[in-house]
């Protein structure tokens, strides 16, 4: 078994700043997930839009904290990529599906091949960006 | 008036190269000079350009225009069509509506892109803000994620997939259009053993990135029959999805918008998947071969191992598969690259397959798949039924 790369040594490009995610992007600088919720059918969505995908309305619209906890939806091992992430492979990219119902994709850190599987649970792991926001990886939940 | 009174009358495609060493534009003039001297239509009743998405044109927000008049085309109708791998059939679809609503009466469908030596694609998408940041390939990672889950959830037997590679590249070997560098042969074992690029997917389950152009020309059935352009290719059935599962937030990547796609080209063909003569499926991945098998009814969803290791995919087989190569084996001309596989469903239908021309040509299902949305499988499903004119 290969061992992984965390990433962590990765400088990351910055997301760019558009209005529809910017409370999801503030609140990682207080490593908090806050994401959108439709109040009128009760779901959860992500990654953030500008409207309710289930109903097309934004008016039942909002934004909520969640814990961030879930577990692995599907993964692949990244061989080869492009820079910056060029010479840090082998690396995981894993959807990640929320407690709320929601598949986020991300880096997973601190876990082996053998350790990795559909079903795991993980909760976040931050790393930092360069502009003060934080970037939500996901770890094994071993607790 | 319908879909099935538009007749393709032309067809015409370049090598496909590593490298263009010409302009995008002087493939798009080789392809209608083409389409013209096959037809004998001249240039100026030509009224119709729908082009396909390209990689090269996609800074361009006036693509069609300015190609357009780089061939020299007044027009009455013209269109560039953005539903990325889909996008070729797409336009034969469009063309044959825009004929059918009278906008148009000979349309030339122009898939031209040369998105290697000339890219330009500039993002305005999700994936700066919610992929690029965690090392995501794009299509390569997409099929990897949704292979795993594939693996996970239902029999999944590498050896069926490396099967429809070998297949494909048998067809390369007979198709003198096929990217050279391609034209080698492959076993199963190569397949297997085949480099990991994003786990499960191997190299051999990729397309390579290569340029090249194709077209149709396409008129009414009316129009074919006026001019004795008697030989020619009927669309009698269309089916399109785009974002399969978009209004929710989890959603299974191994069911995609092929299974609606496909349940309305064969209820307006009045035909089901067993009549299939030769099968000619969008191809970016050896595993998209595999779910659209499912999702078109071939066979059941999750059963698509056990039905490839029953069926004889050869020119000569019971259900010949692209058989130019694909574009896995033959090469990927950008977001032209759909035109490889509706091409060969229509050269087949002409009795022009040469070295690989199949026996039953009394249809072809040609297939589209464009654009990889976030975390789901892919964004446009296209699949079309065509006929050579009874």
């Amino acid at each position: 078994m290969t061992a992984m790369n965390d990433t962590l040594d990765v400088t990351r490009p910055l997301p760019p700043l558009r209005t529809v995610s910017k409370p999801f992007w503030d609140a990682t600088r207080e490593k908090k997930v806050v994401i959108q919720y439709d109040a009128e059918v009760g779901k959860y969505q992500f990654y953030p839009r500008p409207t309710s995908i289930f109903t097309g309305r934004t008016k039942h619209l909002e934004w909520r904290e969640v814990s961030g906890k879930g577990k692995i939806f599907t993964y692949t091992i990244a061989r080869r990529a492009r820079p910056p992430f060029r010479e840090h492979e082998p690396f995981f990219v894993a959807m990640v599906t929320l407690d709320e119902d929601v598949n986020i994709m991300a880096n997973i850190v601190n876990c082996s091949e053998e350790d990795m599987k559909v079903g795991l649970r993980v909760k976040p792991f931050w790393t930092p960006l360069s502009d003060g926001r934080n970037l939500l990886l996901f770890e094994p939940d071993r607790g | 008036m319908a879909l099935h009174d538009a007749a393709i009358v032309g067809f015409a495609e370049t090598k496909i190269v590593l490298r263009s060493e010409v302009d995008v534009w002087t493939l798009g003039a080789q392809i209608m000079e083409e389409l013209l001297e096959r037809t004998g239509i001249e240039k100026g009743e030509i009224d119709g350009l729908v082009l396909s998405s390209s990689i090269t044109g996609a800074g361009n927000a006036f693509w069609s225009q300015t190609t357009a008049d780089q061939l020299g085309l007044e027009l009455d109708f013209c269109q560039t069509v953005d539903i990325g791998g889909s996008s070729p059939i797409g336009a034969l679809a469009r063309a044959a509506a825009a004929i059918d609503a009278g906008y148009a009466k000979n349309v030339i469908c122009l898939y031209a892109d040369t998105a290697v030596v000339e890219s330009g694609a500039r993002g305005r998408s999700f994936s700066e803000e919610w992929c690029s940041t965690v090392g995501y390939l794009g299509p390569p990672a997409a099929f990897g994620l949704l292979t795993k889950h594939y693996e996970t959830h239902h029999k999944l037997d590498y050896r069926a997939l490396g099967k429809l590679a070998v297949a494909q590249r048998e067809h390369a070997l007979r198709n003198p259009l096929a990217c050279e560098k391609l034209r080698v042969p492959i076993t199963v074992d190569d397949y297997l053993n085949s480099k990991m690029i994003a786990d499960p997917v191997r190299l051999l389950d990729c397309v390579m990135p290569c340029d090249g152009a194709s077209g149709l020309l396409v008129t009414s059935r009316k129009e074919a029959e006026k001019r004795g352009l008697t030989k020619c290719v009927v669309p009698i059935g269309y089916g399109e999805r785009t974002n399969f599962g978009a209004a929710r937030s989890v959603v299974d990547p191994t069911e995609t918008g092929h299974r609606a796609a496909g349940e309305k080209a064969f209820a307006q063909a009045g035909l089901k998947p067993t009549d299939i003569a030769s099968f000619h499926p969008y191809d970016d991945f050896i595993i998209a071969i595999m779910m659209q098998l499912e999702m078109l009814g071939f066979c059941k969803h999750g059963q698509g191992s056990d039905f490839i290791n029953e069926t004889d995919f050869l020119w000569t087989g019971n259900l010949p598969l692209n058989t130019s190569g694909g574009q896995i084996s033959a090469g990927q001309a950008g977001l032209a690259g759909g035109g490889t596989n509706l091409i060969e469903g229509v050269r087949q239908l002409f009795g022009e397959g040469g070295e690989r021309q199949v026996a039953n040509t009394s249809n072809a299902l040609v297939t589209g798949i464009g654009g990889i949305p976030y975390g789901r499988n892919w964004t446009t499903s296209t699949a079309m039924i065509l006929t050579p004119n009874a």
